[in-house]
């Protein structure tokens, strides 16, 4: 069965209809840009959305760079008293040294008087042994004196009446004997006395003498231990200058990485204002599509009007 | 030039154009029943004059609610004017009207302005009217006027714009427009579900625009008719934002009074200190025109509404005195340059 294909009338093809087709047409993809365009603008609102995530984000960053940029001035703050330190260590210990070698003269001079003294304690023991023996022949004398008294009481005794008067003096004499040995035996008791006292003084000198023996050790060993205080001293001012040192690197990298975010910055800024402005033309555009739909739906009207 | 105000609460033609002498321009503003007879009678008394009118209200120093309002140009413009048709349609059918009063009054944006009445679909007409200008520049101030009809050089049309070309031949012009809102919070909406014809906005960021609204500004459906005047919305257009007053809820969506499209970009407006913006407005034309002969305006029903509520109309109109002789009419709508806006007051400076 065949059919006829329809001509299409007459005024289609020649009249209007064209021109309202691709006014149809235009106000079609008027449409399809326009809801392109709200799809385009809330892309870009989650652009603007998200790049100021972006910023924030940098802000915060560049914060923490600038409080590590803090930190690392008050580490280099704080090393720099290790210096402050040192000076003030090398001070006290220079002064403390000054003071053990005053203390070492001081003991010096006292065991150079103890010396002394042990001269003269020797000095006094030979006297006090010459005493004791001049003691021992006074007494050995008053021995003797008493035994002639004695002698002498027996002679006259012999002698009868024509001693008794000698007897006297012998009696006498035997009693001056008696008492010079009591004497003498006072003496030595006091020498003796003077003896012990003597050695336990010297006793007590040589116990001093061990000691400020042992103190002038102690001071020997107290100036090397400021020597090691001082060496360590220098060591931490070394650390210092270590720790410095690395700081100022630490500074310059991260003064570094400052204008590397400032530059970072600044592209953001661009970018944002590229946004912005690309945003402002989007919003152009929808007055534009304002204008075009105005336009576009006055085609209509016009062609019926024509057509009737 | 010199500009000329009379008016007549009684709706008495003659004593509102009393003292008035050989006018270039004539603008009429009159009510819903005596605008055809005042029409009619303005036109014999100046036969010939170019003339535009609508149904509004015109003031000065005060609002004429009601009765007749004239404004009036003399003394040194030259002056076109005529009307576009079928404007709910096809006000292109009528563009060589323009094209050839644009071409008569030969003059440029530096000192030419068209001032236009409309009765309707304001958007489409202002697109169309501005082809024609843009190609000279020629700003635009204008409004819209009540009941669906205009009229131009002594006829009434409906379903119409009447507008006039003035040029000043003393000196420059210069229009403005003051926006008493600014953006709220940081809000930004792209609009879509819109219906152009029906001025409907349907979502905000594929959000309906009654919850979006609702759950910024925690209002009723009742209460969103008259939060407009607080927080209507603005449209983005680059730098410029031109605001757009909720109308009334439709399901889920918000009829407005002006038309939205898809992929407008929205923001949340908010009231400003509109007393200090009045007065930076007025510093602003004082610094750009040292000499002014006129000041003509149009401002929105809603700010007047606002002004009144605030009773700051009329220091409002004696503050605008400042710039000499000035005088306007409520529109329902301000048109400025290509686009129409809601809540707004458009004006232009005569030198």
């Amino acid at each position: 069965m065949l059919f006829k294909q329809k001509h299409p009338q007459a005024n289609e093809e020649t009249g209007l209809y064209p021109v309202l087709h691709v006014a149809e047409s235009l106000k079609t993809y008027q449409s399809d840009l326009a809801k392109k365009e709200v799809a385009s603008l809330s892309e870009l609102s989650m652009v603007v959305s998200s790049f100021s995530n972006v910023l924030k984000e940098a802000d915060h960053f560049q914060e923490k760079l600038q409080d590590l940029g803090d930190s690392f001035s008050n580490i280099d703050r704080t090393a720099e008293r290790f210096h402050q330190v040192r000076s003030e260590i090398a001070s006290k210990v220079e002064l403390s040294q000054k003071q053990v070698e005053d203390l070492g003269q001081v003991s010096s001079q006292i065991q150079q008087s103890y010396d002394e003294m042990a001269q003269i304690f020797s000095h006094l023991q030979t006297a006090i042994n010459g005493i004791q023996t001049c003691m021992k022949k006074i007494v050995a004398i008053a021995d003797q004196t008493d035994i002639l008294a004695i002698n002498a009481s027996i002679e006259a005794a012999h002698a009868g009446s024509e001693g008794r008067g000698f007897a006297i003096v012998a009696t006498q004499v035997k009693e001056l004997a008696r008492e010079i040995k009591l004497l003498a035996g006072d003496v030595n008791t006091g020498v003796r006395d003077v003896e012990q006292r003597a050695s336990q003084l010297n006793d007590s000198i040589l116990t001093s003498q061990q000691t400020l023996g042992q103190s002038m050790e102690s001071m020997a060993q107290t100036g090397k231990g400021f020597q090691r205080i001082t060496e360590a001293a220098e060591g931490a001012a070394d650390v210092q200058t270590e720790i410095a040192g690395v700081i100022r690197t630490s500074q310059q990298d991260l003064q570094n990485l400052c204008m590397f975010f400032n530059q970072i910055r600044d592209q953001y800024q661009q970018v944002v204002k590229h946004i912005d402005q690309a945003s402002k033309l989007g919003t152009t555009k929808s007055a534009m599509f304002e204008d075009m739909s105005n336009m576009l739906s006055q085609i209509r009207p016009l062609m019926e009007e024509s057509k009737g | 030039m010199k500009q000329f105000y009379g008016m007549s609460p009684r709706g008495n033609l003659e004593e509102a154009v009393h003292g008035l002498n050989d006018p270039q321009l004539i603008m009429l503003f009159s009510n819903a029943k005596q605008f055809e007879a005042h029409v009619a009678a303005l036109e014999h008394l100046y036969p010939g004059v170019p003339s535009i009118g609508c149904v509004g209200m015109s003031y000065q120093l005060s609002v004429a609610e009601n009765g007749v309002g004239v404004i009036a140009f003399s003394g040194g413009v030259s002056v076109a004017a005529n009307v576009l048709e079928h404007v709910s349609t096809m006000p292109v059918k009528y563009i060589r009207r323009l094209e050839q009063d644009v071409q008569t009054v030969h003059g440029s944006g530096r000192d030419t302005v068209c001032i236009d009445f409309c009765a309707g679909n304001d958007a489409c007409v202002l697109t169309t009217l501005n082809t024609v200008l843009s190609k000279r520049s020629i700003p635009l101030v204008g409004g819209t006027g009540d009941q669906g009809k205009v009229s131009a050089n002594g006829r009434i049309y409906e379903d119409a714009v009447a507008y006039a070309i003035v040029r000043n031949l003393n000196g420059r012009v210069k229009t403005y427009k003051e926006n008493i809102y600014h953006p709220m919070g940081d809000y930004r909406f792209v609009a879509s579900d819109t219906d152009r014809a029906k001025y409907i906005l349907g979502s905000l960021n594929g959000r309906p625009a009654k919850q979006v609204y609702q759950s910024i500004l925690h209002v009723t459906d009742e209460e969103i008719l008259t939060r407009t005047f607080q927080n209507p919305f603005g449209k983005v257009n680059g730098d410029d934002i031109c605001i757009i007053s909720i109308k009334e809820v439709d399901g889920n969506a918000l009829a407005c009074y002006r038309q939205v499209n898809d992929s407008d970009i929205l923001i949340l407006l908010e009231l400003g200190d509109y007393k200090a913006i009045n007065q930076n407005t007025i510093r602003q034309i004082l610094g750009d025109f040292p000499r002014r002969s006129a000041v003509f305006s149009v401002n929105c029903l809603f700010r007047y509404k606002l002004f009144s509520e605030h009773g700051y109309m009329g220091t409002y109109l004696r503050e605008m005195t400042a710039l000499g002789s000035h005088a306007g009419f409520v529109g329902y709508g301000e048109h400025y340059n290509n686009r129409f806006i809601n809540q707004s007051m458009t004006c232009v400076v005569f030198e």
